[in-house]
This record gives structure tokens, C-alpha cells and sequence, in this order.
């Protein structure tokens, strides 16, 4: 067992769960999408990618691809929050609570792409 | 087109930056949701919590040390106690990643594979056609010092880091780009620009004869299109490397050799070939007669082998010293020893000798017999080779009648063939004339040069190169050679500037007469006073301007003008 590929399927996974928590739930109810959550997401999205750094395989290329896609979604959901809330003061009606929670939907496709390339991986490394 | 060095410097760093990243996105995180969790009080007493975009906000201050105090309302002590804990946990993570990032960035590894993407991306980048210099010693030096100065950016590889040192604090007229690396392995060489378009030449001028040969065949292999220039040491070598048509092969014991030999059978030859031959530093060396009588040779390696065969050939008596004259085939009577002592010199005879060749390969010695041997017999014509150039100066002081430098003969003969490929068979048919012939060259030379030695250009009379001579000649006109050559600015003087060679289809002139006519095709072959081919080339391309040197009448400019000429005929 490798301590760095434990770690690694760590946060890929933890990267996807937490982007599906956030995700479920109406899409314009602000009370079904948690702040913390969404920040949690974030993190570990971020540290995500900082550990597929400097993969030189195709796989590794796709798994940093895919979580880059990850961060710009998570990071543009962010943002829209952070307008809404704290710049324009609109608040999280509806129609911001969409926006965001599509944005993280987006997200999370990127995301359980990541984990599905790490499943086939994994699979095709145990064949060997 | 990627690079695999390059990214992979990429990769490198990635992957170094991982742990200082995560811990920094780590601490970041965990301050940033500390502080949404704290209870605060706002200005008005209400109990109040930070949400994420203030959390953030006052992170991103504290982190990187800018601290603007505590917003938007005066902190609770919980908040403080916070504070401080994030304070050390992101000034910490922010040192440890700056840190790690100084260290990369100093590693010497990480550094010299920075430093040669950095010179891979600038020879990719060159849009000039350049030369590949491969060795960097005192031929090499010459070279890329003769090439920039005509112009020419120069790449070097050189696997001596001091050399490398010595090439980066000198001044160069064109961009010099140097590789620290083993001009061995053709990766390099193409990592080096071997395969751009712009690669003109590859010149293979290291010290070793089998990394020369490599280097030729790998720029035969994998550039069809570049010329290949390279010295070597022995005979199979030059032979080996001849055999794949490297463009020109240079052997510096062949050509010390060819040039004792010119300069005992055909001295005025000798001073006009060695003058063409050297270098741009190059002088016309005096007029030497060789004494015919008895000579001593010092030092049996190959340059010394060939003198004693050469003199031997001219019937002249020869002793030999060499410091073992059983082994390595010495002729009978060699008297042992270097030569350095009196003793030696004196047993070989050098009382009664008419000349003394010091070729032996360190140069100390050889300075040491030619001073010694002087005092012995001062008429003595001395012949002495000089190895490297570090002691130039004091060979220069030494005086000798005939001084042999292996590195400026190879620079001089290889720059000579780079500047035209007419120079080789130029050559080749100089070789075989007889004194009298080159004694008329050189007094051709030496009306307008006197030191410098003249420069090689060449040129063909073609409807693209020379749009007026061209017209002149289509119009059934006859050029001459001697009309070529007047000065644009006064028709009756000359251009300082001599045709040595015509290549016509099937035949080759060679110093043609003023009176010789030109055709359509012609290759010429041209020397003279820097800068003087490029008037003439002024004058070629300009139909006023040719008009005037070929009848001394200025022809007017402007349609109105040249109706009025016509009118009054």
C-alpha cells in the first residue's frame, strides 16, 4: 500500500461526495445548499488538483484536466455567491441559488469524470 | 512543436509544488473556516459572525502579513485568539512554500536544465542562417570570432564549463549562443540547431578526432542540407570522414606539411596560399628561401615524420632527435634526446646544419631548441610548430623563419571554403601552378592590400543576382573582366578587387586576363578589400550605374532626361 495513492484516491473521492452533497436538493432553495459545504468542495477540490500535478501520463493529464474544470466551476460558483450576497446584496434569491447550484453541477460531472478515469485506472493496474 | 526537456522542467516544478500547495490551500481553508465560526459582536452589541467573504478577506491580509487591522468590527477575544493562530498558520505555510520554491530554483540541476531549454527555445527562435561551432578550443575560438565578425550568429557546444565561462565574458559582433554539453551524442547536436533550416554549416573542431568524425557523420545523417566542415588527426579519420562527402576535410599535420613543401618548391605560391589561408589576422609572410644542406629535425611525431620524409625526398642530409630512437621507426643516426640541451644539438651536428625544425609537441620545448640551437649557429633557419596559442606571444618574440600554428591553419582553411564552395577547386588548381603564375597574383594583391589578407566572395552572372549585367549581356554586348572590376565612383580606377576564378559549365578559368569576356552562368570567384564585393554587387544590380562603368558616361535618371540625351544624341 502507497500512503501518496491513498491520499490521492482521498481527495479525488472526498472532492466528489462533497460536490454531490452540496449539489443535492432543490435547485433554488438556498436552505437545501449549505455555504460550508460548498467552500469544503472547494478546498479539496483545489488540493485535489495541487496533488495531480506533474503527472506525466495521459491519465495523469486527464485527471488535471478534469479537476481544473472542477475548480473553474467551483470557483465561478463562488464568485456568483460572494456578488450576490455581499457586493450587490440581491441575497440568494431563486434564480442566484440556480446559477450557483448548476455551476456545481457542472462540477460534479468534471468531477466523477476525475473519478471514473481513477476507477479505470485502478482496474487496469490490479490486471496487470 | 513541444519540447520533452522542456515540459518536463514543467512537470519537475509541478511536482515539487505539490506539498507546499496543498499545505498552503490547508491552512488557508482552516483559518478561513475558524473564522466564520467564531462568535463576534458587531458595533451595535448584536452577537455576529463572520460569513466566508469577510473569513476570507481578513485571511488574505493576515496571511500575507499586510494586517489592516480588525474588520468590519472590532474583534471579540475568541476572534483574537483565532487571529493569532492563523496568523503563524498561514505566515508559516506561505515560508515553507517560498521556501521550497527558492530551493528548487537553486537547485544546480534544476538550474542547468533550466539554463538549456532557456538556449534550446533562443536557437529555435533564431530566423538567421547560423553556424554550429562544436569545440570550443583555440580553433573554435578563431572561428566564432572570424564568423560573428563577418556577420554570422554562431551557436557553440562545448562540453568544458570553463571554456564556456571564458566564451560568455567576451564580445562578439553577432549573437553567440553556448552550450555546456558533449558535442558526442547527436542529441545535443540537435537539441543544438543541427536539424533548423537556418544551420548554414556544422564546423567539428574539437580536440579529438573520433568525437569530429561522430560529430560530421551525425550532420550528414540527420541535416542533408548543411555543410559539414571538420579537422582531424590522422589519415584513416580524414579518409573515413571524405568517404560519407563531408564537405571539407581538414588534417593540420597535412596542411603543415603542404605548406613546408609549397614553401621549399614554390616560395611565392607558398606566401599567396598561407596569406588566402590563414585567418582574417593573417599576414603576408616575407619572402623565405629555404637552404638546401643539412637540417635537424627535433621531435618524431607525425609532424616530424612528415618533415623528414619531405626533406628527405629533396635529397638533403636529415638528423633526427628524438627522445626514443628505438622505437616508433626512427632512421638510423637519431641522436637521442629532446634537442634542449646544447649537448644534444651539438652531437647531431648543428654547427654545420643549414636549419633546425622543433616540431616537437610541447611548446616550451620547442621554443627552448630554437633558442638554444641559435646560440649554437645563429645562420640557422629555423622552423618550429606552435601546439596551442596560449604562448603565441612568445613564439611571436622567438622570431622563426617558418612558424607553424595547427589551430590557425585549421580556422584559416576552414573559413576559407565557408565563404564560397568555389574556394576548394580554387585551390586545387592553385596547387598545381608554378611559382611564376601565383608571384603575378600576389603582385595583383599587394597593389591594393598590404596586410590584411584579402577576403573571398563569389557570385553568378544571373538574370536574379545581377539584373543589369545581365540585360547588357541578353542585349549582345560584351563585358570584360577588366570592365568588371572599374570603380563605380571614377571608371578609370580600379575596384580593389581581383577575379581569381571563373566556373563556366565545363570549364574552369583560372585568374583570368582583364580582356576575358563574361557570359551568362558564369561563377565567379572574387577577393579582395572588405566591403569592395559589395559595390561591385551595387553595380550589377543598377543599370546606371553599370552603364557608367562600362563607358564612363553617366546615363540620366528620369524619363525626361533621357529624352533630352536622345534628342541631342
Amino acid at each position: 500500500m502507497n500512503m501518496s495513492k491513498v491520499m490521492f484516491g482521498f481527495f479525488v473521492l472526498l472532492a466528489v461526495t462533497l460536490n454531490f452533497g452540496f449539489f443535492i436538493g432543490d435547485i433554488d432553495n438556498p436552505q437545501h445548499h449549505d455555504v460550508y459545504e460548498l467552500f469544503a468542495a472547494l478546498v479539496v477540490g483545489l488540493i485535489a488538483t495541487v496533488l495531480k500535478f506533474g503527472e506525466r501520463s495521459q491519465m495523469g493529464a486527464i485527471l488535471l484536466a478534469s479537476s481544473l474544470v472542477v475548480n473553474l466551476h467551483l470557483i465561478a460558483a463562488v464568485i456568483v455567491w460572494t456578488i450576490a450576497v455581499h457586493v450587490t446584496e440581491v441575497g440568494l434569491t431563486p434564480r442566484v441559488m440556480a446559477s450557483i447550484v448548476s455551476l456545481s453541477g457542472g462540477a460534479l460531472l468534471a468531477n466523477l469524470v476525475s473519478l471514473v478515469l481513477l476507477t479505470l485506472d485502478t482496474a487496469g493496474l490490479s490486471r496487470r | 512543436m513541444s519540447n520533452p526537456a522542456n515540459s518536463s522542467l514543467v512537470f519537475l516544478f509541478l511536482r515539487r509544488m505539490r506539498l507546499p500547495l496543498t499545505v498552503l490551500i490547508l491552512a488557508y481553508s482552516v483559518a478561513t473556516v475558524g473564522f466564520t465560526l467564531i462568535p463576534g459582536v458587531d458595533d451595535q452589541g448584536n452577537p455576529w459572525t463572520m460569513n466566508f467573504f469577510e473569513a476570507f478577506y481578513v485571511v488574505s491580509y493576515t496571511g500575507s502579513t499586510i494586517g489592516f487591522g480588525e474588520v468590519p468590527y472590532d474583534f471579540s477575544p475568541g476572534q483574537r485568539l483565532w487571529t493569532m493562530v492563523s496568523i503563524y498558520l498561514t505566515v508559516i505555510a506561505w515560508l515553507f512554500s517560498i521556501g521550497s520554491i527558492i530551493s528548487l530554483l537553486q537547485d544546480p540541476a534544476y538550474r542547468r536544465a533550466l539554463r538549456r531549454t532557456r538556449l534550446a527555445r533562443l536557437v529555435r527562435d533564431l530566423d538567421e542562417p547560423f553556424y554550429l561551432v562544436c569545440g570550443y578550443g583555440d580553433t573554435g575560438r578563431m572561428l566564432t570570432r572570424a564568423l560573428t565578425d563577418r556577420g554570422h550568429q554562431v551557436v557553440v557546444v562545448e562540453h568544458n564549463q570553463d571554456k564556456i565561462e571564458l566564451l560568455e565574458v567576451e564580445e562578439f559582433e553577432a549573437p553567440v549562443t553556448a552550450f555546456c554539453m558533449n558535442a558526442n551524442l547527436p542529441d545535443n547536436l540537435v537539441e543544438a540547431g543541427l536539424r533548423s533550416r537556418w544551420c548554414s554549416g556544422v564546423i567539428a573542431v574539437t580536440g579529438e578526432g573520433h568525437v569530429n568524425l561522430k560529430i560530421a557523420i551525425s550532420a550528414t545523417l540527420l541535416n542533408h542540407k548543411v555543410a559539414v566542415y571538420a579537422s582531424t588527426h590522422t589519415r584513416s579519420e580524414a579518409d573515413n570522414m571524405r568517404s560519407f562527402d563531408t564537405d571539407y576535410v581538414v588534417n593540420p599535420v597535412e596542411e603543415y606539411e603542404r605548406r613546408l613543401q609549397l614553401a621549399i618548391d614554390k616560395p611565392d605560391l607558398f606566401r599567396l596560399y598561407h596569406w588566402l589561408n590563414s585567418g582574417p589576422n593573417a599576414r603576408l609572410a616575407k619572402p623565405v628561401s629555404i637552404p638546401r644542406g643539412k637540417w635537424i629535425v627535433c621531435g618524431f611525431g607525425r609532424v616530424g615524420r612528415a618533415v623528414w620524409k619531405l626533406l628527405q625526398e629533396r635529397q638533403m642530409e636529415v638528423v633526427v632527435i628524438h627522445p626514443d630512437p628505438e622505437q616508433s621507426g626512427c632512421p638510423a643516426g637519431t641522436v637521442p634526446g629532446r634537442g634542449t640541451q646544447a649537448e644534444e644539438l651539438s652531437a647531431a651536428g648543428v654547427e654545420g646544419a643549414v636549419g633546425i625544425v622543433a616540431v616537437t609537441d610541447d611548446d616550451a620545448d620547442n621554443l627552448s631548441i630554437l633558442i638554444t640551437a641559435r646560440a649554437l649557429n645563429p645562420g640557422l633557419f629555423q622552423v618550429v610548430l606552435e601546439n596551442g596559442l596560449s604562448s603565441h606571444a612568445l613564439f611571436r618574440a622567438a622570431e622563426p623563419d617558418f612558424l607553424g600554428q595547427p589551430s590557425s591553419v585549421v580556422a584559416g582553411t576552414i573559413l576559407s571554403r565557408i565563404s564560397s564552395s568555389l574556394v576548394e577547386p580554387f585551390t586545387q588548381q592553385l596547387l598545381q601552378q608554378d611559382n611564376d603564375i601565383a608571384r603575378q597574383a600576389l603582385a595583383g594583391f599587394l597593389r591594393h592590400q598590404s596586410d590584411h589578407p584579402p577576403q573571398f566572395s563569389s557570385g553568378r552572372i544571373s538574370p536574379r543576382r545581377t539584373p543589369a549585367l545581365a540585360r547588357v549581356l541578353a542585349a549582345g554586348r560584351q563585358v570584360t573582366v577588366g570592365k568588371l572590376l572599374a570603380d563605380p565612383r571614377d571608371w578609370q580606377q580600379r575596384l580593389h578587387l581581383e577575379v581569381l576564378f571563373i566556373r563556366r559549365q565545363q570549364q574552369d578559368i583560372l585568374f583570368p586576363a582583364d580582356d576575358f569576356p563574361l557570359a551568362l552562368g558564369d561563377r565567379l570567384l572574387l577577393a579582395g578589400r572588405d566591403g569592395e564585393a559589395d559595390r561591385l554587387r551595387a553595380v550589377l544590380e543598377n543599370d546606371e550605374r553599370l552603364e557608367y562603368v562600362l563607358t564612363g558616361r553617366d546615363r540620366q535618371q528620369g524619363l525626361v532626361w533621357q529624352w533630352l540625351e536622345r534628342r541631342s544624341g
